[in-house]
Parts: structure tokens; C-alpha cells; sequence
């Protein structure tokens, strides 16, 4: 072993910081080389909408005799399931962080604490894309058809990645304020599991009694699911039934207002919650 | 290098760890923190990373406010941790990699420092199958890629066995030798502190109770320590040798043992005064001051007890 005052580099040559964006996209390659690691992670979320879309929807169209294009409606509605299990799922490596991995260190880097719930977004994009890509894949193959009207796949895409955003700052506010991954575990039915059977996922929203529709209409899920099969079904109806008025443009354009500020909103309360978290 | 003026530190629950803490440790300098569990010594190094908010008081590192310009204060610090706090998952030259590019340093020198600190040929297995001193070494090689000008290391060695302790404490010995580094370091371990330190200060109930080299605290017991056991209450005991005028006001006892200070005098004449009477007296030993002699005196208990 050669002798530590003779090769460790002179003291105080550094004393940088890194720009934010350099930050974020180290914590980001981060949290990538982390989750990789464990596979669960991106395997579970998936486990439940592909059983829905492949087979309860099939099912329920059977014993409902309902049309082929109900297996479509189902098989996006699964997607509000999947965001939300998904990004609320990687927000457990954020408890692990703290408790057994290298939270305190990065909270000692010259790095704003902002960048450390940022590094993890694009993780949750990443993966959500990811897996929304092996849902639509898996039903393209099990023969649900989607029909995309030309540059409406972008009200898909936009919904996919605000409603992911969205989630990715609940899952960080929840993780920064419950000390353990079992409480966490325990709330995510409430969470990701509960709105999404009131927005319109499995039916339309108008077909719920009057009080839970106006609920649903609060809900980003609600609005997600709508964009997305407008999106990828050219299916207006789920706008009109939040929005009751306007063009379908119109109204696709009011619910990614919504849904762009309920992201810009919770990813905004994660960061000032895990700040505060951070510095006691 | 680190300037700490009035730092107190009140948590929510009135618990008032940190009371008032002035110190200055000078630029290449290693200085000790310290004391038992519940001190402050965590606490202080908490503050001074940042991750605790003082209540009052001040504290700069290389000159940047930690309070005003936390950035700038840990962009000249790097911390080795209490426990281990890496990403077990990933490699070790992965946990070293983001370390540098948080600490924007362009040419790290990974190999060269892990060599130096005897990891070099583990950076490409994954953390989880490091050894407890491996992973340590691991955590010193990372906080000195950024070539930091101060250095905490809160309780380096906790947790290790014996022999990797020793080898960790080479290791650590070794930066001292760069001057222009400045090494804070926390510790219940007086060996450690008197080894590795040039100047240290005791915590007890989160104040410095004493502070100066290992050898000037030593110096403020004299040259020669009288230790007595006996069969009872040593308060009694105490008593006694006081009203004959044998112990002085820089006596103390704990339990059934009594220290006798010896700032000049024999101890051949003490020894033989205490003969003298019907103490009941077991043992008696003469020995040179220790820093845990330092720190019983001021405190009243003893440091591996209280840690």
C-alpha cells in the first residue's frame, strides 16, 4: 500500500459545485444503475394492469357483451393503475436511501436539495414509458386495437409523462414524511388503487352516482385517462364527460392544464417536504 | 479553517444538545471531539454538514457561512459517516464516481487514492461484499477524491473489530502528514483521540469542558495519578483523606476508586499516609495522567462508561 500522504491529491485544488442540471443527471444515472438492481421494482407494477388489460377485460366483455372496443377502453384504463403502482413503487428506494444507502451523503454534497428528488424523475419517466410501452405491446399482441388520429398520440404521451410526474412527487413527499417501507407499502392501495377505480377506468364516469363524479373530476387519474384515450382510441368521451362542454381539443387542452399543474404542484410539495426532511 | 461562534443547538423536544460551542481549528490542523454518546459531538458535525440547523450561534467552513452558503460550505468539505452510507448495491468505483461528479471534481484519481488506501482492487465488486473495514476505506478513499480541505470523520472506527480498527487508524494517522488538510474527528475512544489528534475537546452535555493538546490536558492532573481501591462508599473515603489534608479540591472517586492527583509531592508519602489509616484500603497504584483521568475529573464519569 503506497503511503496516503503521498498519492491523495493536494486538499482544497477542488472546492467546486456541480450546475443543477449536472446534478440531476448524476442522481438520475443514480437511481437508473439502482433500480436495475432490482428488477422488482419494474416487474411488480406491471404484474396487475397486464392481467387486467389481457384478462379481466376479455372477460368482461364476454360476460357483459360488450364490443371489442371495450378490451381498448380497459386496456388504457390500466394505465392509470400502472403510472401510479409504478412510480410509487420506485419511491421505496427512496426510503432505502435513507435508511441503509446513501441519503446522507448526497445531502453533504455541494448540490441543492432539490436535485435530489429532481435526480429521481426521469428515473420515473424512464421506467413508466418503459412499462406503458410493454402494456400497449402486450395488448397490441392479445388483439385490442388502437386507432390514433394523426398527431393526437402527443395528448397520450403528454398525459403519460404528467401523470407520472405527478405521482413521482407523491411518492417522494410520502417517502421523505413515513419512516418505514412497510407503512409506506401500506398506503399505496389508498393512494394509487382507490382513485383509480372513480376515474373512469373501468366505465365512464357519468355512470357513478352524482357525488362521486364531481370527485372524479377533481382526480388527475381522471383526466390522465381521458387524454390517453383520446389520445390513442380517438375517444372524446371521456373530455366531455369531465368537462360537459367545448370541442374535444378544447377540452383536451383544459386537462392537460389540469393535469400539468397538479404535477408542477405535487412535484413542488416533494421537494419543500424532503428539504425540510433533510435539514432537522 | 473552521470557525464556530456561540453554536447551540435546541431540538423540538427542548433537548439542548450543542450549548453554546466556541472553537477555531486552524487550517491543516486534526482536532478531536470528544466525549460520550449524547455529547454533542454528532450533533456539531451535523451542523457543520448542514444536515442540522443551528438554533443560534455561527459556524464557517474554509470561510463560507454554513448557514448562509451551505453550498459552498460542503463543496470544501467531504464526511466519512458514523455508519456505513453507500450504496451497497452499486460498486465501490460507482459510489466513488458520484461523489466526484457531485463534487465536480474533473481528474479524481480513483485508482491512485484507492490504492493508497488498499481498495484498489475492490472498486469493481459491488459494496455488498465488502468487509465492515473494507467499506470503510471504501468511504475515506471517496470523501478524499474531492481533495476536500476539511475532513470529518464521526466515529471512524466504530463498529470494527480490533485488528482493522488499528489498520483504519494508520490509515487516518496518515493524513495528518498533509498539512493541508483539516481533519475534525469525532470519538468516545481516548487512544484514538490522544493518537490521532493535535488539539482536542471534551464534550460533556453538549459544552467543551476542556480543550488544548492531549498532553496539556494530561499536564492539568500533574505528573503522577495515586489510585486507591477500597471496600465502600469512596465519597466517604474521600471525605476522610480531604480533612487530613491528604487529597487536594483536584480529587474525585467513582464507586469504590479513588484518583489522587499528584501535582507535586511523592507518591511514596501518600501512599504511606494512607497506610496509615483504617480505610480499608484493597489496592493502590501509581501511574501517569490519561485523558480518561482528564475526562472523569470534569465530568464525573467515565468515558467507556457513559459511551
Amino acid at each position: 500500500m503506497s503511503s496516503i500522504a503521498e498519492v491523495v491529491p493536494l486538499a482544497g485544488a477542488s472546492a467546486r459545485r456541480p450546475g443543477t442540471r449536472r446534478a440531476v443527471m448524476t442522481l438520475a444515472r443514480r437511481r437508473f444503475a439502482l433500480t436495475a438492481r432490482t428488477p422488482r421494482e419494474l416487474v411488480v407494477p406491471l404484474v396487475t394492469p397486464i392481467l387486467f388489460a389481457l384478462v379481466i377485460a376479455p372477460a368482461l366483455k364476454t360476460a357483459l357483451h360488450t364490443s371489442a372496443s371495450y378490451e381498448s377502453y380497459v386496456a388504457l384504463g390500466t394505465v392509470g393503475l400502472l403510472i401510479p403502482l409504478n412510480t410509487l413503487f420506485l419511491g421505496i428506494g427512496s426510503i432505502v436511501d435513507r435508511i441503509s444507502g446513501a441519503r446522507r451523503e448526497l445531502l453533504a454534497a455541494p448540490i441543492p436539495r432539490a436535485a435530489l428528488v429532481l435526480g429521481n424523475v426521469p428515473v420515473a419517466l424512464a421506467t413508466t414509458w418503459l412499462q406503458v410501452a410493454a402494456l400497449i405491446a402486450v395488448a397490441r399482441a392479445r388483439g385490442i386495437q388502437f386507432h390514433v388520429v394523426g398527431a393526437n398520440f402527443l395528448w397520450f404521451g403528454a398525459a403519460v409523462a404528467l401523470l407520472a410526474v405527478a405521482f413521482a412527487g407523491i411518492a417522494e413527499t410520502l417517502a421523505a414524511r413515513v419512516p418505514h417501507q412497510e407503512e409506506y407499502i401500506a398506503r399505496l392501495p389508498a393512494i394509487a388503487i382507490a382513485p383509480w377505480f372513480l376515474a373512469g377506468s373501468l366505465f365512464p364516469i357519468t355512470a357513478m352516482p352524482v357525488g362521486l363524479t364531481w370527485i372524479a373530476r377533481v382526480l388527475p387519474v381522471t383526466h390522465a385517462l381521458a387524454l390517453m384515450r383520446y389520445g390513442l382510441l380517438d375517444d372524446p368521451s371521456g373530455l366531455h364527460a369531465v368537462w360537459r362542454m367545448g370541442s374535444a381539443a378544447q377540452a383536451a387542452g383544459m386537462s392537460l392544464a389540469v393535469l400539468a399543474a397538479f404535477a408542477a404542484v405535487l412535484l413542488r410539495v416533494a421537494i419543500r417536504v424532503f428539504s425540510r426532511s433533510a435539514t432537522v | 479553517m473552521i470557525e464556530i461562534e456561540g453554536l447551540t443547538k435546541r431540538y423540538a423536544n427542548g433537548v439542548e444538545a450543542v450549548r453554546e460551542l466556541d472553537l477555531v481549528v486552524e487550517a491543516g490542523e486534526a482536532f478531536g471531539l470528544l466525549g460520550p454518546n449524547g455529547a454533542g459531538k454528532s450533533t456539531t458535525i451535523g451542523m457543520l454538514t448542514t444536515t442540522i440547523r443551528p438554533t443560534s450561534g455561527a459556524a464557517r467552513i474554509a470561510g463560507q457561512d454554513v448557514v448562509a452558503a451551505p453550498l459552498a460550505a460542503r463543496a470544501a468539505s467531504s464526511v466519512v459517516f458514523q455508519e456505513a452510507v453507500v450504496d451497497a448495491a452499486l460498486t465501490g468505483r460507482r459510489n466513488v464516481d458520484i461523489h466526484s461528479r457531485l463534487w465536480a471534481v474533473r481528474d479524481p484519481q480513483t485508482d491512485d487514492v484507492a490504492k493508497a488506501l488498499g481498495v484498489d482492487e475492490l472498486l469493481d465488486r459491488p459494496v455488498s461484499t465488502y468487509s465492515g473495514g473494507q467499506r470503510r476505506r471504501l468511504e475515506i478513499a471517496r470523501a478524499l477524491v474531492s481533495r476536500p480541505r476539511v475532513l470529518f470523520l464521526d466515529e471512524p472506527t466504530v463498529g470494527l473489530d480490533p485488528r482493522i480498527r488499528h489498520e483504519l487508524l494508520d490509515v487516518i494517522a496518515g493524513l495528518r502528514d498533509r498539512n493541508e488538510l483539516t481533519v475534525l474527528l469525532t470519538t468516545h475512544y481516548l487512544d484514538e483521540a490522544e493518537r490521532l489528534c493535535d488539539r482536542i475537546a471534551i464534550m460533556h452535555l453538549g459544552r467543551v469542558v476542556a480543550l488544548g493538546t492531549p498532553r496539556e490536558l494530561r499536564d492539568r492532573l500533574g505528573r503522577e495519578i495515586v489510585e486507591i481501591r477500597v471496600d465502600g462508599d469512596g465519597d466517604r473515603v474521600l471525605a476522610r483523606l480531604r480533612e487530613r489534608g491528604i487529597a487536594g479540591s483536584d480529587a474525585f472517586s467513582v464507586g469504590s476508586t479513588l484518583t489522587l492527583p499528584l501535582a507535586d509531592g511523592a507518591a511514596t508519602d501518600v501512599i504511606a499516609a494512607v497506610d496509615g489509616l483504617e480505610l480499608g484500603v484493597l489496592s493502590v497504584g501509581v501511574r501517569r495522567p490519561t485523558l480518561d483521568d482528564v475526562y472523569l475529573r470534569l465530568t464525573g464519569g467515565r468515558l467507556a462508561e457513559a459511551a
